[in-house]
């Protein structure tokens, strides 16, 4: 995670100097901004089996989380949009205490911005012994919220402890 | 008038309705949290309205306000909530 | 032949269908915060479609400027209300749960009346609030 974003903020300023004081060789515009930073970031994540063995496994596998989260985004804001735009309601709300796997501070605030970033779902509190997620969530099928549960701990809180730990 | 300065005065009008009906719930509003949530959404939209000015007249002094306005939108609603948290017995 | 292609209008396009596509959002946004029942829904299912909307704008705008400066300022913003905008909605669901806010009739609340029990009892607030002190 360190790692992650020292490499971010080193890529970023690299293509903001390169552009802005260097002699680009490029015409500046924004694919050519974000394609010098993707490549100083490539040539940074091939350095780094030298001093961080796992960072060279796990930024794969958060390129692909955050793919899915986007989709996820995008799905559940169509969704809403869908749900807003036709006259009848289609939606069933519940609250639902989701047990938690994740134990650190860093995964539970990054598991509750993550879920509170999708629309249609609202994380309210955690129980003050950590072992419960209460989440305000709009749609449950056939009032099984089992399903909802499960949505959630093999969408986002697998992979996130696959990229944590 | 070019067809693009025409979008973005659409666009300006477009979020000027919302601004509209945000205020419609921020009157209506039944309880206070409703009417924080209709002020985050007002800052929302005038940052919307800020980027679209500053595209309208190329000047790019205007983006500042923008980044500040974001800033102190996100204090006032939590430092509301916060107060409203407080004082509920 | 690299030069005749017209990049000015390139830009226009790209940024104008952004700023269309988000200005849809935003739109769709506040028609739902007007239609909703719930003081809940109306919170999970709005702001977020406005943060949305707010980042299409921008990038709109970044595409159009084309500089360094620009583009740096807009991925400050757009951080920054993607940061920001869950906290703010969490902080206020749990306010409102705190201040009795009614849940809409047909939610299913069967794992939470727990919660609402010892949230609203009476001596709970001090305690807790003094725990974290």
């Amino acid at each position: 995670m360190k790692t992650f974003i020292v490499h971010f903020l080193i890529a970023f300023l690299g293509s903001y100097v390169y552009f802005k004081y260097g002699d680009p060789l490029l015409p500046y515009n924004a694919v050519w901004a974000v394609m010098v930073s993707v490549f100083i970031m490539f040539l940074l994540w091939l350095t780094s089996p030298f001093y961080h063995r796992s960072y060279f496994h796990k930024l794969p596998r958060a390129l692909s989380f955050v793919m899915f989260f986007l989709k996820e985004l995008v799905v559940a804001n169509l969704r809403v949009a869908y749900d807003i735009l036709t006259p009848n309601y289609h939606m069933k709300p519940a609250v639902v205490a989701i047990p938690l796997s994740v134990t650190t501070d860093l995964e539970i605030t990054l598991l509750a911005n993550i879920i509170t970033l999708t629309p249609g779902s609202l994380m309210i509190d955690i129980s003050a012994d950590r072992k419960f997620l209460y989440m305000h969530t709009l749609y449950v099928k056939d009032d099984d919220l089992e399903l909802v549960k499960q949505h959630v701990k093999n969408g986002f809180e697998r992979r996130l402890i696959q990229l944590t730990r | 008038m070019s067809l693009f300065s025409f979008t973005l005065i659409f666009a300006m009008a477009a979020l000027s309705l919302c601004l509209v009906m945000t205020g419609i719930r921020f009157a209506i509003g039944p309880t206070l949290p409703d009417r924080i949530t209709a002020f985050d959404l007002f800052v929302a939209n005038i940052i919307g309205i800020v980027a679209i000015y500053t595209e309208l007249t190329g000047n790019q002094d205007f983006i500042d306000v923008a980044i500040i306005l974001s800033l102190f939108g996100f204090l006032g609603s939590i430092s509301f909530a916060y107060y409203l948290m407080k004082s509920a017995r | 032949m690299l030069e005749d292609i017209n990049f000015l209008l390139i830009r226009e396009i790209i940024s104008s269908v952004l700023i269309i596509v988000g200005v849809m959002f935003m739109l769709i946004s506040t028609i739902g915060l007007l239609r909703f029942p719930d003081f809940y829904i109306r919170m999970s299912a709005i702001t977020k479609g406005a943060t949305l909307g707010l980042g299409f704008i921008l990038s709109g705008m970044g595409i159009y400027f084309n500089e360094p400066d620009m583009l740096l300022k807009v991925m400050l913003i757009i951080g920054f209300t993607f940061l920001t905008s869950p906290v703010a909605a969490h902080v206020i669901g749990r306010t409102a749960v705190r201040n009795k806010i009614p849940f809409w009739q047909p939610t299913n609340l069967e794992e939470f009346k727990e919660y609402l029990r010892k949230e609203h009892s009476t001596h709970r607030d001090h305690q807790r609030d003094n725990k974290h002190l």
